[in-house]
Order: C-alpha cells, then structure tokens, then sequence
C-alpha cells in the first residue's frame, strides 16, 4: 500500500510518468471496486435482509461479495446492518478500527442513518451510524430490500472507482459517541426548505390568478369509497382449569387480606364472577403475603402455579406495581399476583432517581425464570428484589444512571416525541 | 567436488546441452565443474519456475472453481459480472488481497507471525516438485518418493501452529492446537495408505508407482485389486481430507465456533498466503491420488485398440490434470455437501476407526500379494 | 530420583491444566445477533456460561409510553423479526380484548393462515441456521430458498417483506388479495417435496445424529422452571401449545397435531420444528379447503382507545409463547405501560444449565436448536 502512494510523487514529475500512475490507479481501483468482502455482522432486522441477499434468489455472489468474513481482519466492507446501541457502538468502532485498510462501510436500513423508529423518547439507540464510524453509502429503508442494498454496493464500487493514489485512502479517526445530534439539524434544515417553498407557490398562485383571472379547476377528488363493516360481538376465548372465583375463593380462604382492583362498587365476589372467561385473575398482594402466597400457589395441588410467564414491573406515582404473571401447567389456569410496593420517600429528592425505591422479596429460589426477569425488573425500575443471587443490570450498562422506565426518568440524549 | 544435481529428463536435456555451448568458450572456462554448476543452476530456475508456474497459477482457477461449484451446489450462481461467468474474479480478489493494509495484532510475536504463513505455503511446494506430470515432466525423480512426501506435508503443520500461537488470540490457539492434534493423528492413515500403495507397487518412486499401472482402467491400483484398491482409495480420501483442513473436517478453522481458526487475525498478504495453500494442497493431494490410484499420466485405455489409440493420442500432461481436477471437484462436492463433526469426533474416528481398518488393509494387501505372487 | 533434580524442579504427577476464559460475541458468526456469551472453559470443554444482553437494547418499552397503541404494532415487528407477522397479532388481540370487539369469520382466517406461513418461514431460518451453524453451509442456503416463497406471498397480502405490520383490531389493515390462495396452494403443493428433500439432507445425516443426540438436554423440570416455551419446551416433553392449551382465534377448530418428544436434546428440538412445519402445512390446508370467499373482512372501524384496566394476551409464535400486557391508566389512545413477553429470553437464560460439561461446538449447536432471537430478549 505505501509503496503505491509514493508512485506519484516519483513518477509524476518524470515526463510520461502520469500515465503510468493513471494505470496503476485503474489497476488498483478495478481489483478494490469488485472484490468487495464484507464483515459477517448484523445486530437486528436488517441483518435478516443481508443475509437474504446473499441467498439463492438474490445471490450477492455475481457481484464477487459473497466472501463473508466473520473476521474483522480479512473485511474490506462493514455493512453496518441493524439498530445501533449505545452498549454497542464501543464494539463497532473497535471491528472498524480492525479492518485494514482501505476499508468502506455501508449503513444499511433506517436505524443506522438517523435512528429510524427509535429516534424519540430514546435512551439506548445512537442515532446515525455516521456518529461512530465515517459511512461512504446509505442505504434507507426499514429493513432495505436486497435490491436497495445492492444498490448500495454498486454505488460503492462507483465511489472507489474514482479514487487515486495520489489523494490516497486515509484511515479517518473513529468519532465520539456522544456527538451532535444530526436529526435535529436536518431537521431545522428541512423547516427552512419548506418555508421558502412555502412563499414560492404563494407567490406563483398570485401571479397565475392575476393573469388568468377566470381559471378554473376541473380537478376533482376521487374518493375511496368506504366500506361499511358490521359490529361483530366479541366472543371469549374458551377457558382451561379453575374459574376466577375459584381461585379467589382458594386464596381468601387462606389469604384473608388478598384485594382485587376495582372501580366497581359491587362485592368483590361479584366483580371476580362477572369477568370475561379469558381474562386472567389478577390479585394484590401486600410484600408480607407475597412469598408464602407464591410458596401456597406453586405447592397447592389444586392450583399448581408451576411456570412463571413474566414478572412487570409499573410506575405509579407514589408506589410500584409488580405483576407476576403465574400459569399451571396441568390445569392450564392462569394468576397474575400485583405485588403493590410503597416508594421510600425518605430518600432526600434530588437522589430519588438514581436510588433504589423499593424492596421486594425475591421469588428467583422457588422458579429459576425469576432470576433474569428480576434483574430486568431491577435494572428498568431501580427495584432492589431481597435474596437475589445476582441482581445486577441486565440490558444497560452498570454506569448507566438511572432507571429508564421510570415515569420520571430524563436523560440527555432524549428527544420528546413532538404531539 | 559435490555437485547436487536434480534428477529429471528436462535436468538430462540442460545438462547436455551446457558442455556443447561451454566448448564454444575460451579454454578458461572450459571445466566439467564449472559445466554441472551451470548445469544445476539453470535447472534450479527452471524447476522452482515451473513448480510456481503450476501452483500459483492453478490456485486461482481452482477458487473460481470452487464458487462456481459452491454456488451451483446453492442454486445460485456465484460470480458473473467480472468477465466471462466471473472468471476473473479471483484475479480481483488477489490484487486486492496484495494491496491491503498488514499489519499484526498488538502482542503478537511478530517474527512467527509472519513466517508461519510461509511455512505453511513450503510443504504443497515441495510435494508438487516430486510428483510425475507427465512421462518426462517431473522435477525430482528421487527414488524416495513417498517417504519424503510423507515428512513434507507433516511440514505444514507447524505452521499452522506456530500461526495459531503467535496470533495472540485464543481462537486461533484452539484452531491451532485442534489443528494440530487432527493433521497428526490423520497423518498415521495417511502415510499408512501410501505404504499400502508402496506394498502392492513395490517402489517408493512415484514415478515406478505410476509406470505400474500401466495398461488400461483396470490395471489402475483402484481397481487392480479387487475391492481392497477401492476402499484404500475412499480411506485416502477421507485421510487426505483431513490432512488438508478442508469441510467437513475443517474443524481448525470452523468459521461458525471459532470464526476462522488459526487465521483468525491475520489479514493482506499474509492471509492471502494461508488462501493459497490450502488450495495448493488441494492439487498436491489430488495429485498424490491420481499418481497412486489413478493410473498417474496414463490414458484410461479400455483394452479396445481402436479406441485406446485415440486415447492414447492425448498427451500424458492432459490425463493427468484431468483427473487432478475430477478428484478436486469430489473434494469440492464432499465439502459443499456435509456438515462438520464435533473435535472430539474426528479424533474418535481416526483412532477407532480409520486406523484399525488401515492394519486389516495393509495386512489383506500382504495377503494379496502372497497369493497372487 | 528427586535428589538428583536441580533445586526449584518438581516431577509433575499429574497434567496441571489450568480454566481460561473466552469471549464469545457480541460479533460472532454464530449467536444469532449482538449477543455475548462469556465462557469459563476446561481445554475444548465448557465449565460454565454467562450471557450479556442488552446490545440490541431499543428501549422499545420506554418508548411505548408516548406513541398510540397502532403506533406500537409498528415496533412489535422488530422485536422477533422472523415472526413480525405473528407478534402483530399478539399485540392486536391484547387490543381487542380493551376494545371488546370482534373479529369476523374471513379476517379470522386470514389471521389464521398468516400466522401459520410465518411459522413455516420462521422455522425454515432455523433449518437453515441449524445446518449452517452445524458446518453445512448448503442449509443455510436452501432454507431461505423456499422462505422467499412465502415472503413473495407476505409482500403480496401486507405490502412488506419482514416488517409486516398487517393486523388491526378487528380484522386486518387490507383484504387479501384474489391471488392469495391460489399462491398459497402453489405453494403447499411445492413444500411437500421440498421437505423430503430438506429432512433427507439433515434428519438422516449419521454426522448430524452424532452432534445433536443426547447434546444439550433439557429436562421436563427445568425446561418448566425456567419458563421455556414453543418447541423447546415440547421436545422435553411437555404438551404445551397455546393454540390448544389456550385456543386463540379460530385455532380450536383446526384438526391439528402438537408434535411432543421426550428427550429434550438438540435432535428432539429440531424434529420438533421439522414436524412443526408439517402441522402447519396440515392447517393451511383446510383453510385452503374452508376459507370464505364472501363476507367481511374486518368488523366497524372504531378509533382504538382503551378503558382503563389491564389487558393480557397470549399467543404461540414459532419461537414459543409470546405474551403482551398492557396497562391502560387513562381511557385515551395511549397507553400507560406495554410490556412483551418473548420466548426467546427464558432459553437463553435456561443455556448455562444446558452447555456445562459439552464443548465449545456443541455450544453452537445448542444455541442454534434454541433458535433465539437477540431483539425480543433485549427489545
């Protein structure tokens, strides 16, 4: 490579000299243009597309790019295909640095050129790849066909075609994570364009209605004609195992303090019969019930709460919800148990939103699913589950601050989705 | 004084042909000495020449070869834009492979770094010198043929190791110790096949193993003994699969667990060289098989004259990269068709298998030879 | 002897091997996405396992709060892309069940059929990444062959290959279009043979059975302790499919088998999904046989707002049971909380129990018949 960039400086001030670096460059351009190996990764959606191209239908092997390297060292391109995360932009700048020149990237679906449909109300997502890493192609959609990204290759190959060794390739420096915010620029950018287009027409319509004063338009609007749909009754799905108010009546007994929201006035009985069959039981529970409460359902032969579909974790104002979603595999019947947690106020204000708020037993001993579903809860609500094994952050990283799905959380890089 | 002097028809040819020009000269320089210096001199060029010629020149037509195989294996169609069906392609891909930045990782053992790539491009090099292209084209007929081969192509694995070690990453160290343990264990079939070959042929000149099977298709070893020239040919194949890294025994690279292997982190050049060997011993190997079964450079007469003549008229270089590239073209099936064993498994069916059958071969060819005399 | 050694020399009696730690991920051929996976690892064998999520972290339910419930269909797509089209109904019939309304009987067909071809899709990828992940990368390539017949026909009906986005409470965004089922029977009819071809390749393969029999087994407890679903679960054992454990839709009027094996190893899995497609092939057969011509295809369009309550719907994606709860404060358009349950994060949590003592290319081969996928478990 480096002996290639200093033919022009030896060869050009030789007379004839530049056509001979004229060659070297077809040479070199021809052999880069059409032998294009990209590096084996793919985060999300886009991945799948990629992936597909490379198939027996699209087959991106005519174009000699069938060389997928899972080595970042043997790339020449980085088709950056798929969502990009903040947790992940530290790896992604480091596969850029390791792929030796010269090297090109192509930024593949929505995600990677402003953030796509994680643009607002966004915590996690870096927005435009073109933050991280210098990006030679777009290609936009949401996941882009096949055909958009060879689009993108072909364009690339165009790109390096005009390349020379006398402005030779240079590695660019990798950029910060946590630069400009593109879309908003764009965005104001995109304003002023409309604007200006805007009094344009104004004016144009002026002028057209001064010259031709009696003008008018047959232009009409065709309508879709609307079909008229019937209101169908909902019916419910059928139901396995107990009944609501069987399994009310089982827990009373045992539990006299166990609640069932309601805005009603009726009974609490009555509220529980007159529930839709598919609908399952959801019980409050106080932090005392909760653990003889899970022990009673998991162990009650007539219950048999065996398998935990999901712990939930809501943010109310003053207190947390957490629904663990319980089912039976015998019976097929279904509990859902909201774990209602006061939020410790005692915390001085400014501390609240990096402070865990609340306590709660840890179910992760009785059902080895608990275990990834607490950290989850822990990590997105900041609640500190008692007797977990392991409670550490699950999806961000441990200096994230803050817990994101708080009603209150901020960070920076948030932009409010406009109303 | 000793003079080396390489043993081959094209070496007789040069070494007559210098006294006739030297006598031209002044008295001086008129030395038989100086003549079979000279002699050697201009062989060496013309047979390191030649080798190159043939390995170089056949890797990339060997890598078009196995995309297009591989794509139509796929219905697909592999490379097509970059001329005619994409043949010049690779051609691309190597031009770029050479003007690609190099570099080693940070903790790397620079030294090893960059000749492990080197050795391991020296062991197919040094095969292809002592195999018989055709009647008169061979650059060493040495008389130790397959002795010396069998301590050759055990080279290469250094390489790989010493690649896989110094690369500083524990992927490439387990591609290389699992790469290591496999070419090892494969090479006690493999040279134990080639003995078979050297039993039943009685030489270990490639070229004496190849003059007999001289006749037609049956007097080929994988037909002359019936049934036991057959599966010593599948049991070489499978063997020589293995000895080659390549699918379905690709475990040292397995690109899906260890991402490549011991080449992990090597990139330009250097990974360029570890390409082209593989596809080197892709020949060598194919080459070894055709000498040893397939009747080497013979036409495969029939018994029929009118025919065999015809056959016959080809010349002896185009039979034998005829089979050459059959033989590749099962590699290349076999690798497109099957999936990998786990390295644990391999290990189990060399030494469980392969090797046990591999005695009860041998002693079945000495069995053979005792009853037919 | 000893005496006679240099000092500082011992006689090692024994091999002193020493654990080492490897990386796998977040960018590895092999895991399916941005997941890392840290290995304690004994030589080739694997002591233990500890996945790192949170790569593919989009904080989809952060944002959920501030878009209207149509908005969020949009975003169920992306979580398992390979199922979109099945997600759009777990998300539309948790709407439903707000809205308390009904679907009529072709939209409930065409859910139906949909549903089952993006099972058929889904676990055609995983043939393909079984065999690919194995070291045949001819599987790879022949099973995104025949899922582009069924993205031909998905392009058709919904207007997008992957990201489908098609139902709506009530019925469906669109009516199919005339050449729906014609496509879909040609379709069938080419799958038969396909399949023999596809289970000759794999099923039989004696290297195949080598590397998948008795290689990661999950046993029934633990595949229920740990929450397992959807074809995992089956293969340990357990005969738990919504679609007849919890009849969705119309599904309880399907004659239809739940393939359940016993072993619970990577093998069990894969004839689990490959039995699978034959079910659904079974199902969209009679809707083929049954689907009504004339009709409604959605019920009245009514603005999607939900009362307040909270609202739970489950359904059987390919991947397993995939459940969306959503917590509506305020009556209005928004809703307060959306949470999703995908299958795919209980197996990878369940993956420690199933790797230790197996080697690192069995690790491959166990996430392969797992089959996750990293954005639903990090959403």
């Amino acid at each position: 490579m480096g002996i290639i960039n200093l033919a022009p400086k030896i060869l050009d001030p030789i007379p004839g000299g530049k056509y001979v670096v004229n060659a070297i460059d077809y040479v070199v351009n021809w052999a880069r243009a059409n032998s294009i190996w990209p590096l084996t990764y793919g985060t999300s959606c886009c991945a799948i597309e990629m992936m597909s191209s490379s198939m027996a239908r699209y087959d991106i092997a005519r174009f000699g790019s069938e060389v997928f390297r899972s080595s970042p060292r043997q790339a020449d391109l980085f088709i950056l295909a798929g969502t990009i995360t903040r947790r992940m932009a530290p790896a992604i700048q480091m596969l850029w640095e390791q792929i030796p020149g010269p090297k090109y990237a192509i930024a593949m679906g929505a995600c990677t050129i402003s953030g796509g449909p994680f643009i607002y109300d966004n915590y996690s997502v870096v927005r435009g790849a073109q933050n991280l890493i210098p990006v030679d192609v777009f290609v936009p959609g949401c996941p882009p066909r096949p055909e958009a990204l060879f689009h993108g290759l072909l364009t690339l190959r165009e790109k390096i075609l005009k390349e020379t060794c006398r402005n030779p390739w240079q590695v660019g420096e990798p950029k910060d994570v946590s630069t400009m915010d593109r879309y908003r620029e764009a965005a104001k950018t995109w304003a002023a364009l409309e604007e200006m287009k805007d009094e344009e027409m104004a004016e144009a319509r002026a002028k057209f209605k001064e010259e031709n004063p009696d003008y008018k338009s047959s232009f009409k609007p065709i309508r879709i004609k609307k079909e008229d749909f019937p209101e169908v009754e909902r019916v419910p799905f059928k139901r396995m195992g107990l009944t609501q108010s069987d399994i009310y009546a089982k827990l009373k007994e045992k539990f006299p303090a166990v609640m069932v929201h309601t805005h009603s006035e009726d009974p609490v009985e009555d509220v529980v019969a007159a529930m839709p069959a598919d609908r399952p039981l959801e019980v409050m529970v106080t932090p005392e019930d909760y653990l003889p409460m899970v022990e009673f359902i998991k162990d009650e032969a007539s219950l048999k709460m065996d398998y935990l579909i999901d712990i939930v974790g809501i943010d109310y104002d003053d207190h947390f919800d957490v629904v663990s979603q319980f089912r039976s595999m015998e019976h097929g019947h279904k509990l859902f148990l909201c774990l209602q947690l006061k939020k410790d106020f005692s915390i001085p204000e400014e501390q609240r939103a990096t402070a865990l708020l609340a306590h709660a037993p840890s179910i992760s001993h009785l059902y080895p699913a608990a275990e990834f579903k607490e950290r989850e809860v822990y990590d997105m609500f900041g609640i500190d589950f008692v007797g977990h094994p392991d409670q550490r952050r699950i999806f961000l990283d441990d200096d994230f601050v803050g817990y994101p799905l708080r009603k209150d959380f901020t960070h920076p890089e948030m932009i409010r989705r406009p109303v | 004084m000793f003079v080396p002097s390489v043993t081959n028809p094209i070496g007789d040819f040069v070494r007559n042909l210098v006294p006739q020009v030297t006598a031209y000269l002044p008295v001086a320089f008129q030395s038989e000495t100086l003549d079979s210096v000279v002699a050697f001199l201009i062989n060496a060029v013309i047979c390191i020449i030649a080798v190159c010629a043939v390995n170089i020149g056949s890797a990339p037509i060997l890598i078009y070869m196995e995309r297009k195989v591989c794509a139509h294996v796929q219905c697909r169609l592999g490379p097509m834009r970059l001329g005619w069906h994409g043949t010049i392609q690779t051609i691309a891909d190597v031009l770029k492979m050479l003007f690609k930045e190099v570099y080693a990782p940070s903790g790397a053992d620079k030294l090893m770094f960059y000749t492990a790539p080197m050795i391991v491009l020296i062991a197919p090099f040094m095969v292809c010198a002592l195999i018989p292209f055709s009647k008169d084209l061979v650059v060493a007929d040495v008389s130790m043929g397959i002795p010396l081969i069998i301590a050759v192509n055990g080279f290469g694995v250094l390489g790989i190791l010493l690649g896989g070690w110094s690369s500083n990453n524990k992927y490439s160290l387990l591609g290389a110790l699992r790469s290591g343990a496999q070419i090892i264990s494969y090479e006690i079939s493999f040279a134990m096949i080639l003995l078979f070959v050297v039993m039943i042929s009685g030489s270990t000149n490639l070229m004496d193993i190849t003059m007999s099977q001289q006749g037609t298709v049956f007097d080929w070893w994988i037909f002359k003994i019936p049934v036991l020239g057959f599966i010593a040919f599948i049991l070489f194949f499978i063997s020589s699969t293995a000895e080659m890294n390549r699918a379905p025994f690709d475990i040292a690279e397995a690109e899906q667990e260890l991402t490549g292997g011991y080449h992990t982190e090597y990139n330009g050049t250097p990974f360029a060289m570890f390409y082209l060997a593989e596809y080197i011993a892709l020949v060598t190997n194919s080459a070894l098989a055709t000498t040893c079964f397939l009747g080497g450079f013979h036409a495969p007469c029939i018994g029929f004259a009118p025919v065999d003549n015809v056959l016959n008229m080809v010349p002896g270089l185009v039979w034998f990269f005829g089979k050459v590239f059959f033989m590749i073209w099962c590699y290349m099936m076999v690798r497109w068709t099957f999936v990998r064993p786990r390295v644990d498994q391999l290990m189990d069916f060399e030494w469980k298998f392969l090797l046990p059958v591999n005695l009860v071969l041998l002693t079945a060819g000495a069995a053979w030879i005792a009853i037919s005399g | 002897m000893t005496g006679m050694l240099p000092p500082g020399f011992r006689i090692q009696r024994e091999t002193n091997t020493e654990e080492f730690f490897i990386n796998m991920g977040p960018q590895h051929p092999s895991t399916h996405g941005a997941l890392r996976l840290a290995l304690r690892m004994d030589g080739e064998t694997i002591v233990e396992l500890v996945p790192h999520f949170g790569y593919i972290h989009r904080g989809m339910e952060k944002q959920a709060e501030s878009m209207s419930y149509l908005q969020y269909i949009a975003l169920s797509d992306r979580q398992d892309y390979l199922t979109a089209i099945q997600n759009n109904l777990g998300v539309v019939i948790a709407l439903e069940k707000g809205m308390n309304i009904g679907v009529p009987e072709k939209a409930e067909y065409i859910r139906v059929m949909l549903q089952e071809l993006g099972r058929i899709a889904s676990h055609l990828v995983f043939f393909a990444c079984f065999g690919g992940d194995l070291g045949g990368q001819t599987c790879l390539l022949y099973g995104f062959k025949e899922r582009e017949m069924i993205h031909d026909i998905l392009e058709e009906v919904t207007g997008s290959r992957l990201t489908t986005n098609f139902f709506r409470p009530g019925g469906s965004r669109y009516d199919v279009p005339d050449t729906f089922i014609p496509r879909v029977k040609a379709f069938l009819d080419h799958m038969d043979d396909t399949m023999k071809d596809y289970e000759r390749f794999l099923s039989k393969n004696i290297i195949v059975l080598e590397r998948s029999k008795g290689i990661g087994i999950l046993s029934k407890e633990d595949a229920i302790a740990y929450g397992c679903s959807g074809p995992v679960l089956r293969a340990s054992g357990v005969n738990f499919d919504v679609r007849r454990a919890n009849p969705y839709s119309i599904y309880d009027s399907f004659d239809f088998e739940v393939p359940v094996t016993y072993n619970g190893d990577c093998y069990d899995r894969y004839t689990v999904r490959i039995a699978e497609i034959h079910e659904s092939m079974k199902i969209l057969r009679q809707c083929i046989d049954r689907f009504p011509t004339e009709g409604p295809w959605r019920s009245k369009e009514k603005p999607v707002r939900l009362p307040v309550g909270r609202y739970y719907s489950e359904i059987e994606t390919a991947k397993g049971l995939y459940a969306t709860y959503v917590v509506a404060a305020t009556t209005g358009e928004k809703p307060y909380r959306i949470h999703t349950r995908g299958p795919s994060f209980p197996h990878i949590a369940a993956l420690n129990k199933m790797v230790q003592g197996h080697k690192i290319s069995d690790l491959v081969t166990i996430l392969a018949t797992l089959d996750p996928v990293i954005p639903e478990i990090d959403r």
